[in-house]
């Protein structure tokens, strides 16, 4: 036992110290005043609570994850039955290629689409020439479509592979039973696929919303002026006003989001269970 | 029929979806023009443009030191991790669960900014100690979920054998043990490595004044003005990522199925 404790103990440790130790001093932070001589104080929260723009943000970057969340599985969910159910070659294949643009870099990724989305860039002339769009100019970077489409590009990979899990699952002498009722297609979708493969569908919506809130790369980058989040306006307060307090407690006002959405959507996924 | 061709087309655009972006990206890091502008026209002249840009070239070494520290430390935890855990119950096994998989769930950006506060209460300096601890810290469930990915593979029943045969510990452990997780402990350290390598935001808001790492100099470059030197080194980035899942995926073989159960 005495050997297992050794062994364990560096991981736990450094986890431990600097994993959860810290957030606990973001909090300590987060009741201090920016006065000379720091109080305790409520002063952040109150801050944060009473001014109008600050809950337009929270509310802003809650829309924006359940968009973002909303994309990923209306087109992750066809995506994973097919994969599940209809093709029986290559799936492996497939869900490699899906899965490997999610291990290269994130910024790459996100200045991908600054370069793709570009007004007279290449997808811009190429819809022009289809005759989609009138001139070369797209008008999507530097609002906020962009950073949600980039969004749905970095996160949708955790969302098919969610709903394959439960679609795989699925037995297919279900659906079988089902057709052989006399059940319409869209009916044994509705009242028997969709029910038995929403516990992927939860997963998946945890792993993408929860990430989601906390972004501030793809806002920041592909956004423009407007694309402010709760992550970005952090970021500010740490490196351009220097408010590292109310910096802290609307870190600590992010980090409870993140809690409280991941309880409520575990809480879903048991009573599923 | 008209089922499965449906099924392809719907393939082909989600592929479309998620491939075109990095293709245009690395296509136009072979052409001419200074904006990513069309018609296109073939040159090296932006790879040429990098290899002389030192800045850049030491953003990369340092990235690369980074990482390689950050691989070596997470795969020595990672591996201690799961031989003293494995025996256990199932009590220690979920509170070491979830005491490792927590920095997947906490937004790096908090993590970021709670160690920085963590070194203004000690009233330290950025320095590199705590970047490097930083990198450790999000790299190592990484790691961890690939080591314990294949150990559920390994078959007790060898290591009872050497203990039967009067193997001690030790010798357990180098001749039986080792050889046997040592492959999904180079894919873990090459996991590690990786996410190191692209990670941007705990680096910066940790890195050490005067110094840099590539992905921060990449996101510096795209907020103030880029070239298609950044589509050259992305191309870079992107193959050597490429290579390194190839490595892991090779490496872990059938074990790889454990990981996304």
């Amino acid at each position: 036992m005495k050997k297992k404790v050794l062994l364990m103990s560096p991981a736990m440790f450094i986890l431990f110290a600097f994993a959860i130790v810290p957030l606990f001093i973001m909090l300590y932070y987060s009741f201090l005043s920016d006065s000379a001589v720091a109080k305790f104080t409520l002063e952040n929260y109150i801050n944060f609570f009473s001014k109008g723009f600050y809950l337009k943000l929270t509310w802003k970057t809650i829309k924006m994850s359940i968009i973002v969340t909303l994309i990923c599985i209306v087109i992750a969910y066809p995506m994973a039955y097919i994969m599940a159910k209809v093709i029986e070659k290559g799936k492996n294949l497939i869900l490699l290629l899906i899965i490997i643009p999610f291990w290269t870099s994130q910024l790459v990724r996100a200045y991908s689409w600054l370069v793709f989305l570009r007004d007279g860039g290449v997808l811009a002339q190429f819809l022009n020439k289809i005759g989609l769009i009138a001139t070369t100019d797209m008008g999507i970077l530097f609002t906020s479509k962009a950073a949600i489409i980039a969004l749905v590009h970095i996160f949708f990979p955790y969302m098919v592979i969610t709903i394959y899990m439960a679609l795989e699952k699925l037995d297919n002498s279900v659906i079988e039973a089902s057709k052989s009722l006399g059940a319409k297609p869209i009916e044994t979708f509705r009242r028997i696929i969709l029910p038995l493969s929403r516990p992927g569908i939860i997963t998946g919506a945890i792993l993408v919303f929860v990430p989601c809130l906390g972004s501030f790369v793809e806002p920041r980058i592909l956004g423009g002026v407007n694309g402010s989040v709760i992550g970005t306006v952090i970021e500010d307060q740490f490196f351009e006003i220097f408010g590292w307090n109310f910096g802290s407690a609307i870190a600590f006002i992010l980090l409870a989001m993140v809690l409280l959405s991941m309880g409520g959507m575990s809480l879903l996924l048991n009573k599923e269970k | 029929m008209l089922k499965k061709i449906l099924s392809w087309f719907y393939t082909a655009v989600v592929f479309i979806f998620l491939y075109a972006p990095i293709a245009v990206l690395m296509a136009m890091a072979f052409n001419e023009s200074q904006y990513n502008a069309l018609p296109f026209k073939f040159s090296m002249r932006w790879f040429e443009a990098l290899s002389q840009n030192t800045r850049l070239i030491d953003a990369t070494k340092n990235s690369i030191y980074l990482a390689a520290i950050t691989g070596v430390i997470c795969v020595i935890l990672a591996t201690a991790l799961m031989l003293g855990s494995r025996d256990t119950s199932s009590k220690i096994k979920a509170l070491v669960n979830s005491v490792v998989m927590l920095p997947l769930t906490i937004p790096w950006l908090i993590m970021g900014l709670s160690l920085l506060l963590l070194l203004r209460a000690l009233g330290l300096d950025k320095n590199f100690v705590m970047l490097l601890i930083g990198h450790v810290v999000i790299s190592l469930p990484y790691a961890v979920l690939i080591l314990s990915a294949r150990m559920q593979d390994m078959d007790k029943s060898i290591e009872e054998a050497s203990y039967s045969l009067g193997a001690n510990e030790w010798t357990t452990f180098r001749r039986v043990i080792f050889p046997m997780i040592s492959p999904a402990m180079l894919a873990g350290g090459f996991m590690a490595f990786m996410i190191s390598f692209d990670n941007f935001v705990l680096s910066y808001f940790l890195i050490p004044t005067g110094t840099t790492t590539l992905p921060i100099e990449i996101y510096s470059s795209i907020k103030f003005g880029f070239t298609p030197e950044i589509n050259a080194i992305s191309t870079i980035i992107l193959v050597l990522s490429l290579a390194i899942i190839g490595i892991i995926a090779a490496i872990m073989g059938s074990s790889l199925k454990n990981l996304i159960r």
